[in-house]
């Protein structure tokens, strides 16, 4: 999954695709566990949704920006606007769920 | 691994050592408090009368003459990956073929404004979060004896740090954290948290911490079963997930220490068994 700067993460989330944003941290033993799982929903939704990540501790301005005080946490954005946010470690059929709502 | 140590967990971990599985035991070093706080105990088989602080001290020498150590550390989440499980502590992550779920009895209701704020300023772990709160103010509401060092750790990263004690506390406070001697009764904003209401008192914060003994079931482990926040189970103590096992009072009632022991050892020889099931599996 591809790690986004902020000009990344701004490109990504503008497209009519929509887009899955983990916020995440080195530190952050949740997301840790999480990622792997993540990974495989990115790869089974190849081509109907983008998946990217942010360490919050580069793009801490994200962060705040998207008020996101929790991590993990997973936000789905379409045409530039978010659309839904899935917050701490969720069951992979619950965001493939989510997920598929925007395709 | 066996999360909790309460009589099911302690139960559930002799029972493990016995079979010379390797596991390890999450939970509070001075054991449940719910069995140390007890004042007599009437109804455990072959113990009339014993105080509750007299049976934990029962327990520990058990514990020790078994050479069974509690791992001091809790366990924030358990995600079933499929044939094992990834569980994640504040410091480390592990790996599981089974899980023993022995939490206690989830009774803490949530404060109102809390779902609706959850991870827009609200939080259950202020050291995972608190480089988030950056030059931010934050209140911290602790129900446990870890709280006080969760509010020292973020008062090094928070502009302001709040206390409000959910015990009493003996663990040193740093200087530079206020306590506040109040009852939360809402977290309310727009949008993101603004403000913890007490009852007193109304706090002006960017985040509220709540940190509580244990963890709701289904949020420590996404995907499991629950009714009536009791987990579901069979009689063989495993839950919907497989290798997830439950015992105890996070399995209903009655709550008492003798059904907690026998379900932690039911729990215990089902969830060795299917571990030799697995390895053999693999074997072939």
């Amino acid at each position: 999954m591809t790690e986004l700067n902020k000009s990344a993460f701004l490109e990504t989330i503008g497209q009519d695709v929509p887009t899955v944003v983990d916020f995440w941290a080195t530190w952050c033993m949740p997301c840790q566990v999480f990622a792997p799982v993540v990974e495989e929903i990115a790869g089974e939704m190849d081509g109907k949704a983008n998946f990217g990540k942010v360490n919050i501790d580069e793009e801490r301005d994200l962060a705040i920006e998207y008020g996101v005080s929790s991590i993990p946490t997973l936000v789905i954005f379409k045409g530039g606007k978010e659309v839904e946010r899935l917050v701490g470690v969720r069951k992979k059929a619950e965001v493939v769920e989510a997920v598929d709502k925007y395709c | 691994m066996i999360i909790g140590s309460g009589p099911a967990g302690l139960e559930a971990a002799l029972n493990l050592k016995i079979r010379q599985k390797d596991f390890l035991l999450f939970g509070a070093a001075d054991l449940s408090n719910k069995i140390t706080l007890a004042p007599r105990i009437n109804n455990y088989l072959g113990l009339p009368g014993i105080s509750g602080g007299d049976l934990a001290a029962r327990f520990r020498e058990h514990l020790e003459q078994m050479a069974i150590e509690i791992v001091p550390e809790q366990v924030t989440t358990v995600y079933p990956m499929g044939e094992y499980f990834s569980l994640a502590t504040a410091h480390r992550t592990l790996e599981a073929t089974t899980v023993i779920l022995c939490p206690g009895v989830f009774n803490s209701k949530d404060l109102p404004g809390e779902a609706e704020f959850l991870g827009r300023g609200v939080g259950y772990c202020a050291t995972c979060d608190a480089p988030l709160y950056r030059d931010r103010t934050v209140a911290i509401v602790g129900y446990t004896d870890e709280s006080v060092e969760e509010a020292n750790f973020v008062c090094d990263v928070a502009v302001k740090v709040y206390f409000v004690p959910g015990k009493a506390f003996t663990r040193p406070l740093d200087s530079r954290v206020e306590v506040v001697d109040d009852v939360p009764v809402e977290i309310t904003g727009s949008g993101k948290v603004e403000q913890l209401i007490l009852n007193n008192r109304t706090l002006a914060v960017d985040g509220v911490f709540l940190l509580r003994e244990t963890i709701a079931p289904a949020s420590l482990v996404p995907g499991l079963e629950t009714e009536n926040g009791f987990i579901k189970v069979d009689a063989a103590m495993q839950t919907n997930l497989p290798g997830c096992y439950a015992a105890g009072d996070c399995t209903g009632k009655p709550h008492q220490y003798m059904r907690a022991a026998g379900q932690g050892q039911t729990a215990a020889l089902n969830a060795a068994a299917y571990i030799d099931i697995q390895k053999h599996t693999h074997a072939e």
